[in-house]
C-alpha cells in the first residue's frame, strides 16, 4: 500500500549531539537519513470522510460551502474561490479596478505569481525593494515608485509575516490608490487580530497543497472589502469567458482541513518560537523578526546568517551561506535557498513578451521599467545571507524534531573553522542571483 | 462544446461513488496531492492514458477548459495580436479569445488551431469516433473532461513536441520550471516563458479522470 506513514520515530535529542564531529566530516548526523521525512499536508481520516460526503453532493454547493466557511474564518466581506492562487490575485486586481496599462507596485522578493498576476490583469508590475528586517515590501521606498499610472499597491506577506499594511494604507490613501494583499503565505497571520486577507481593499491567496491551509491539490481564494469590487470581479469572469473555478474535490479537502487549521497553526507557532529562541543562543544564526501585534504564520522560516559574529566576515557572504547549507543539510536539516533571483530578473520580466507582441508592456511609454537588479540591494543582500526552512517547519512536526533542528544549527555554529574551510574551497561558486532563476 | 461555465448535465452517478471514493482515498493515503511533487504519479498516469486514448505523443493537463485553449493557442504561437479561425466557437470561446487579444476570422484558408472533444458520462464509452474526427481536423486536440463532474479539467494532445513545450511554458511550475528547480539550470533557454498562469491540475482530480477513462468501456 502506498502510504505516507512515517514508520520510524526520531530518537530524543541530547545536547551532546551538538558536540559530535560534523556529519560533513564523517561524524553522526543530528537527524539520521532514515528519519528525515516529514509529511505535508497532514491527511487524516476526517479528510477521507469529508471526501465521501462531498462526492454525493452537488459540486458547486461543496465549493460554496468551503468559500463561505473560509470567508468567515478570515473575516472578509466577500470571497470567490478559484482554481489557483494566481487566479485569485488576478481576480483581486481586476476587482479593485486595475485596468490594462495601469501600474501595480509589488515587492521584488516574492513568488513569481504575484507579478504574473499583474501581467494577467494586463497591467505593469513595478518592483520595489524589501525591508531588510521583515523582508516584506518596504513602505519607505514605495512612494518614489508611484507615477500617474499607478493604480494599486500589492504587498506580499512574505513567508507568512504580514507586510506593514498600516504604512502602506497611509501611502495608498494619500495617492488615491487601491491596497491589495498577496496573502498566499499568510493563512491565519494577522495584525492586531485582523486576519491577513481581510485588511486590504482586496486580496488573493493561494491554497495549494504546500500552503499552511491547503485544499486538495490546487486552489485559491480572492477576498474583497467592497461589494462593487466583488461584483466587478464576477463581471470580469462572465465577460472574459475565463474559467477560474475551484474543483469540488479541492474544496472538500479544504473543508476538513479548515477544522484542524488552528491546531496546526498552534504547533507551527510553538515550533517557530522554540527555534527562534534557540537560535538566539548562537552567534551565526537568527530567526525571523516579528513586530509587536503581528502574528507570523511561518509558511516558511528564513534564517539570517551574520558571518561577522563568527569572525567570517573576510569571506564573501554567499560563500559562507553555501558552506553552511552544505553542512546543515548533512546534519539532516533541509535549509536551502528559497528563490535565488529577484523577480524582475526572471525571464518573463527580462523578455517582456507578455501575452504576445509585448502586450501589456507595450501599453507603457516607459523606456526603463526599473527591472535592473541593482535597484534591489536589500533583496540581493537577503538572498546572499539567509537560508530557508520550508516544508520541514510548515508541517506540525514533533517537538523532538524541532529540538533536533536547533541542535543542528548549534552544531554548525560551533564549527567556524569548518565553515571557513568549505567556503574557501568554493572558488568556482557564482553568487546565486547570477545563476538561472528558479521559481522556488 | 466548451460551455464549461454552465453546470454539467450529468452529475456523478451513484454507481461510481464507491470506485471514485476508493481512488480518492488511495491518493490521499499516498500523501502526494500536490501537482509539483517529484514523485507524483497521478498526473503522469493521466497524461499517459490520454496519449493512449488519442494516439498522440504529447499531452499537457490543465485545470480548466479555457486554460487548455490557451495552451493550444500559445503552443502554436497564437497570442495577442494574432488571428485564429474556430469551426463553431461557443460564446465562451469567443469571449476568451477576445480577452487574449486574438481576433477570430472566418477565412477558410486559415487552418483550425485545435479541435475540441467534450468528454462526459454519456459519451465516455464511445469516444474513439469523436477523437478520430477531431484529430483529422486540427493539429491539436483539446479534451474537456469537465462534464465528468470532478470540476474544471482539460488537456491538450498533440504530436508536435514544440506545441507541448510551449504549452508547458505557459504554466507556472509547468514541466520546464520544475526541471529548473531540480537541476538549477534552465533547460530550454531559447524557449522562454512569457505571461504564465497557474493552470496546474490537482492529482486528486487527475486520478478521478484517469479512473473514468480506464473504465470507459464499461460506461453506459
Amino acid at each position: 500500500m502506498k502510504t505516507d506513514f512515517i514508520r520510524k520515530p526520531l530518537a530524543l535529542p541530547q545536547e551532546e549531539w551538538a558536540r559530535n564531529p560534523l556529519a560533513f566530516l564523517g561524524g553522526p548526523s543530528i537527524i539520521p537519513e532514515d528519519v528525515r521525512k516529514t509529511n505535508f499536508p497532514i491527511i487524516t481520516k476526517e479528510d477521507l470522510i469529508q471526501m465521501f460526503v462531498s462526492i454525493q453532493q452537488d459540486g458547486e454547493q461543496v465549493v460554496e460551502e468551503f468559500q463561505e466557511a473560509y470567508r468567515k474564518y478570515v473575516g472578509a466581506n466577500y470571497a470567490i474561490a478559484t482554481a489557483s492562487g494566481t487566479a485569485s490575485l488576478h481576480l483581486a486586481l481586476v476587482g479593485v479596478g486595475v485596468q490594462p496599462g495601469d501600474e501595480v507596485i509589488v515587492p521584488a522578493f516574492t513568488f513569481i505569481a504575484s507579478a504574473q498576476a499583474v501581467v494577467a490583469a494586463k497591467a505593469i508590475p513595478i518592483f520595489v525593494d524589501i525591508d531588510p528586517v521583515t523582508y516584506c515590501l518596504d513602505p519607505s521606498k514605495v512612494e518614489r515608485a508611484i507615477t500617474g499610472k499607478t493604480k494599486a499597491i500589492m504587498p506580499v506577506h512574505v513567508h507568512g509575516l504580514p507586510a506593514d499594511l498600516q504604512a502602506l494604507r497611509s501611502i495608498a490613501d494619500r495617492h488615491s490608490l487601491r491596497l491589495l494583499e498577496d496573502a498566499s503565505h499568510a493563512h491565519s497571520a494577522s495584525i492586531n487580530g485582523q486576519v491577513a486577507g481581510s485588511i486590504g481593499d482586496g486580496a488573493g491567496q493561494s491554497l495549494m497543497a504546500d500552503k499552511n491551509f491547503p485544499v486538495g491539490g490546487e486552489g485559491g481564494i480572492a477576498f474583497f472589502r467592497e461589494k462593487a469590487d466583488y461584483d466587478r470581479a464576477l463581471s470580469f469572469l462572465r465577460t472574459s469567458g475565463i474559467d477560474y473555478r475551484m474543483s469540488w474535490i479541492a474544496a472538500a479537502f479544504g473543508l476538513s482541513q479548515l477544522e484542524r487549521l488552528p491546531y496546526y497553526d498552534a504547533i507551527r507557532a510553538r515550533n517557530a518560537a522554540y527555534l527562534t529562541k534557540e537560535l538566539e543562543g548562537t552567534r551565526l544564526f537568527s530567526g525571523p523578526f516579528v513586530p509587536e501585534g503581528y502574528k507570523h504564520s511561518y509558511n516558511m522560516y528564513r534564517v539570517k546568517l551574520s558571518p561577522e559574529r563568527l569572525g567570517l566576515d573576510d569571506l564573501q557572504d554567499f560563500r559562507v551561506k553555501d558552506a553552511v547549507q552544505q553542512l546543515i543539510n548533512e546534519e539532516g536539516v533541509y535549509a536551502r535557498e528559497w528563490q535565488n533571483v529577484p523577480i524582475p530578473g526572471h525571464l518573463p520580466f527580462k523578455n517582456r513578451k507578455g501575452f504576445g507582441n509585448g502586450y501589456p508592456f507595450s501599453l507603457s511609454d516607459r523606456e526603463d521599467f526599473g527591472y535592473d537588479l541593482r535597484h534591489f540591494p536589500e533583496t540581493l543582500n537577503m538572498l546572499r545571507n539567509s537560508l530557508t526552512i520550508c516544508r520541514e517547519l510548515r508541517t506540525p512536526i514533533e517537538y523532538e524534531r524541532i529540538q533536533a533542528y536547533a541542535l543542528a544549527f548549534k552544531k554548525i555554529d560551533a564549527n567556524p573553522e569548518a565553515i571557513r574551510e568549505l567556503a574557501s574551497r568554493s572558488s568556482d561558486l557564482t553568487v546565486l542571483y547570477e545563476r538561472d532563476a528558479r521559481l522556488g | 462544446m466548451g460551455e464549461t461555465l454552465t453546470k454539467p448535465k450529468t452529475a456523478i452517478q451513484k454507481e461510481h461513488y464507491f470506485s471514485l471514493s476508493f481512488v480518492l482515498s488511495r491518493v490521499l493515503n499516498s500523501g502526494v496531492i500536490m501537482s509539483i511533487e517529484r514523485n507524483d504519479q497521478e498526473l503522469k498516469g493521466l497524461e499517459k492514458s490520454i496519449a493512449k486514448l488519442t494516439q498522440t505523443r504529447y499531452v499537457s493537463l490543465f485545470n480548466t477548459y479555457t486554460g487548455a485553449l490557451h495552451g493550444a493557442l500559445w503552443g502554436q504561437d497564437i497570442g495577442h495580436g494574432s488571428e485564429a479561425r474556430l469551426a463553431h466557437p461557443s460564446e465562451q470561446e469567443r469571449s476568451f479569445l477576445q480577452w487574449l487579444g486574438i481576433s477570430l476570422v472566418q477565412n477558410p484558408q486559415v487552418p483550425l488551431p485545435y479541435a475540441a472533444v467534450d468528454v462526459n458520462w454519456d459519451n465516455l464509452g464511445e469516444l474513439d469516433p469523436a477523437i478520430s474526427q477531431a484529430r483529422a481536423s486540427a493539429p491539436v486536440l483539446v479534451l474537456d473532461f469537465t462534464g465528468l463532474g470532478f470540476g474544471p479539467v482539460a488537456a491538450i494532445a498533440a504530436n508536435d513536441e514544440l506545441v507541448w513545450k510551449k504549452a508547458e511554458r505557459l504554466k507556472i511550475f509547468g514541466a520546464f520550471d520544475l526541471q529548473t528547480m531540480w537541476t538549477q539550470e534552465e533547460s530550454e533557454p531559447d524557449l522562454q516563458p512569457a505571461v504564465q498562469f497557474n493552470y496546474r491540475l490537482s492529482p486528486l482530480v487527475a486520478a478521478c479522470v484517469k479512473l473514468s477513462l480506464l473504465r470507459r468501456n464499461n460506461a453506459s
